[in-house]
């Protein structure tokens, strides 16, 4: 207890001293404007625009300073990229597909200005929530992370490809897995992660590095995405009703138990080390789906949808800084980003770490989750008329965009054919209602399952129970066997008749 | 036509040296073949700064990654000039570019300056039941392959001390590979493996906060950290010096073929910089040791090491060009 005053007490002085440094606003501003615009660019990711500016703030100003500019970026990147999530079901981000299972729909009702209201808002609060962990229960959850090795990562990244095959399906679930399979196997290509032999690469250097996560996500999302709109050739734009944005506080508060649950949700799988915000999204969606009574509408253009993805991935940001502040370990990759920002400027995260440095880290966290929130209420009434441009004219410029996001990551044209390759196969894929997400997560969670799931077999001598013995990972293994199950026609039937009136 | 060009190629080698004489007059860019915040770039950020007080213009530092064993960033400062102002922020792990196919040069093609370097340490989780050095490699030699040890990947230089040590004592391992030296610290904080290879640097925090309990340095001098003193392997083994120290080398580099010029404003700088207070607080504080080798005492240096890791990989059956081929002589 007396711990939790003495934090909440720093915690004061530091946001005390942050603000009322005017120096901090130019920069606050301007990383989080430059952090949502990063966000909503599809392609153009969290870590990538953490990694820029690490690179040119360098150790040449105050650490002070170069973290607002950092964490505000970072924090205006995850909320970002649920733009084009909810106005043209592009996710902006990795971390905001989830995002667009219920934002596009909203959108497509006209209720947009509503979406982007409600998700400032829930991005807001589940920023605050991740900062709050990350302040006072920063041992706990750290006590929870230290303990995870390789087989719970394992089964946590199994469980993310296999939870958004589940929720993704429109017909057949097994459509969703056959697609989360297709990604995870995609993630086998290149040098494998345990003893560098290549995999499936043919002798083409190219293939070794393996599928880069953006090309895919541009391929499977923004492809189809261009190649149906233009097909419908709507040629006039949208008409808009912006309606109210910013949102009641009677509305946020009858939503606030999804939000809080989302936060929490986030923040745990965000401290996990090596799993951020992308996961986080998904997991919490799917939670949301099973517990909110309106579960059966997710996917359609609900509220509750919407609330359990965006809350959650900004949750993430507070847990991903609690490994890498307090063990050096960053919890996600644009942390992995701001890690290397601290040791440029001589900070040494881990459990020497001067407390005060939390403190402040924390200030700037609320801080920039407030310029975010003001900044994204007043400009979501610019953005929403997006729609309103005519698509003819609006979608080859989205789709130069992906082109340059794609060609960012490095790869060179190579990464281009393959974000084109994968375009045609997901506009295919989706003509025969296979869900394209969990593809793109199996590509994203493929190579830590890869990794993890052979190196536990590697240090069991290939003894599966490895995956039973330890707590963490049985826990685990019963959620991912209960998801395959729920999904059984046998065990449907048993439960509805178990309980009239479904779930 | 001939004559032409001979003239030509004299003319510009007259231009050269004229202006290698008033070298620097221009700004410096410090290409860092690894990322931004990793040990090689917070080095190369440090000394270059140390360096601009000793030089009348400024050094940009830039962060040019990918490839094979940072062959990207190699190969984009090769293609530049070799008049000195683009430079090259390495590491000892760069020696392995060319068996393992990023470009085909040997490692002297480069004219290195060394800044310094961590020793590694053999440590175990707070919770182990091994105190010393000698408790875990008689376990080891109880069951030969059980004890599992992490190092990051297959023939880097944490993986290369792991090999010495068990050569040197005899004790065999099973070696477990990560994808750098975090990961496999955070796998010994949750006892998924029994020992770690990493650097004392990589380890301090972590020493400091009593997650980590270091058993013992792999250089023959001991190493003390906060109140701890940590004892050096080799006192324990007698064999240990025919394998060992192998040791980090960070630091940055110029074409070997810049002129002796541009070599000696170079090495007249870096010497005042890594002479310096700045450099001698910031070693002490991140548990690095200054080198200061430049020239052919640091080439030297790293012709051994090339030839260690070039060969050590050639065994472990992961290098793709042969060193023969290279040149590069076995150890």
């Amino acid at each position: 207890m007396e711990f939790f005053f003495a934090q909440v007490s720093g915690f004061w002085d530091a946001l005390v001293h942050l603000a009322s440094d005017p120096i901090t606003y130019p920069y606050l501003i301007a990383s989080v404007f430059l952090g949502i615009i990063f966000g909503a660019l599809p392609g153009l990711t969290a870590t990538l625009a953490v990694t820029i500016l690490t690179g040119f703030f360098g150790n040449k100003f105050p650490l002070e300073q170069s973290l607002i500019a950092l964490i505000g970026a970072y924090v205006g990147a995850i909320y970002g990229g649920s733009y084009p999530s909810i106005l043209l079901n592009i996710p902006g981000t990795a971390a905001s597909a989830a995002t667009a299972m219920d934002g596009h729909p909203l959108a497509k009702k006209g209720r947009g200005g509503e979406a982007l209201g409600m998700t400032t808002t829930s991005s807001f609060i589940g920023t605050l929530i991740g900062t709050s962990f990350l302040l006072v229960f920063v041992w706990l959850l750290l006590m929870i992370s230290k303990n995870i090795a390789s087989p719970e990562k394992a089964l946590l990244a199994l469980f993310g490809i296999l939870l958004s095959g589940t929720l993704m399906s429109k017909d057949l679930v097994l459509k969703g897995w056959i697609s989360g399979l297709i990604g995870l196997a995609m993630a086998m290509v290149g040098l494998d992660p345990i003893l560098s032999e290549t995999r499936y690469t043919f002798g083409w250097s190219y293939l070794m590095s393996g599928f880069q996560v953006v090309p895919v996500l541009m391929g499977a999302f923004a492809v189809p995405q261009i190649m149906d709109g233009m097909r419908a050739a709507g040629s006039v734009g949208q008409a808009v009703d912006v309606g109210k944005i910013v949102p009641r506080v009677g509305t946020v508060m009858k939503r606030f138990p999804t939000i809080a649950r989302s936060g929490v949700i986030g923040t745990g799988v965000g401290a996990l080390p090596g799993v951020g915000e992308d996961v986080a999204g998904w997991v919490s969606y799917g939670v949301g789906k099973a517990v909110c009574k309106d579960g059966d509408q997710f996917g359609k253009g609900s509220i509750n949808g919407l609330l359990s993805a965006e809350a959650a991935n900004n949750a993430a940001i507070g847990g991903a800084l609690i490994p890498l502040l307090v063990l050096g370990i960053p919890g996600s990759p644009p942390a992995a980003a701001l890690l290397g920002a601290l040791k440029i400027n001589n900070v040494i995260p881990g459990p020497t770490i001067d407390p005060q440095l939390i403190l402040h880290v924390v200030a700037i966290l609320v801080m920039a989750a407030a310029t975010m929130a003001i900044m994204g209420l007043l400009t979501a009434r610019v953005f929403i008329n997006v729609l309103r441009i005519p698509q003819t004219i609006f979608l080859p410029v989205v789709m130069v965009l992906t082109t340059i996001g794609s060609f960012s990551v490095g790869g060179g044209i190579n990464d281009l054919y393959l974000m084109l390759c994968v375009g045609f196969v997901a506009y295919a894929m989706g003509k025969m209602h296979y869900p394209i997400a969990p593809l793109v997560i199996g590509v994203i969670l493929g190579p830590l399952f890869d990794e993890t799931f052979r190196r536990s077999l590697y240090l069991s001598d290939g003894d599966l129970s490895t995956f039973w013995t330890r707590p963490g990972a049985a826990i685990l293994l019963a959620l991912n066997v209960a998801l395959v199950l729920s999904q059984m026609p046998v065990v449907k039937r048993t439960f509805r008749r178990l309980k009239p009136g479904g779930i | 036509m001939k004559l032409a060009l001979t003239g030509l190629v004299a003319a510009i080698a007259m231009t050269g040296s004229a202006y290698a004489q008033d070298y620097p007059f221009r700004d410096i860019t410090t290409a860092v073949v690894w990322g931004a915040g990793g040990g090689t770039d917070t080095i190369n950020r440090m000394i270059m700064a140390e360096m601009e007080k000793e030089l009348p213009v400024s050094i940009n530092v830039i962060n040019q990654t990918g490839g094979v064993a940072g062959s990207n960033g190699m190969v984009y400062v090769m293609n530049q000039p070799d008049d000195g102002y683009t430079l090259v922020g390495l590491s000892e792990s760069n020696v392995t570019a060319a068996v393992q196919g990023g470009w085909d040069k040997k490692f002297d093609f480069w004219y290195p300056f060394i800044v310094g370097g961590s020793p590694d340490l053999i440590s175990v989780g707070k919770d182990s039941p091994y105190n010393t050095i000698e408790e875990l490699v008689e376990a080891a030699k109880a069951e030969p392959g059980s004890i599992p040890a992490a190092a990051s990947g297959a023939g880097s230089i944490h993986h290369l001390n792991l090999l010495a040590i068990e050569q040197g004592s005899g004790a065999t391992f099973k070696f477990v590979p990560y994808k750098g030296s975090a990961p496999g610290q955070e796998a010994a904080l949750a006892g998924e493996v029994a020992l770690v290879v990493t650097s004392l640097a990589e380890q301090a925090p972590l020493i400091l906060g009593g997650e980590l309990k270091p058993l013992a340095t792999l250089t023959p001098e001991s190493a003390k950290i906060g109140d701890m003193e940590i004892p050096s392997a080799f006192d324990s083994f007698d064999g240990l010096d025919k394998y060992l120290p192998l040791k980090q080398a960070i630091g940055f580099a110029v074409h070997a073929s810049a002129s002796d010029d541009v070599k000696a404003a170079l090495g007249a700088a870096f010497e005042k910089a890594i002479a310096g207070e700045t450099v001698a607080t910031w070693a002490a504080e991140n548990y690095y040791d200054v080198g200061g080798q430049y020239g052919d005492e640091a080439t030297a240096l790293f012709s051994k090491l090339e030839s260690t890791f070039a060969w050590t990989l050639h065994e472990l059956g992961a290098a793709k060009v042969d060193p023969a081929t290279l040149g590069i002589e076995k150890p």
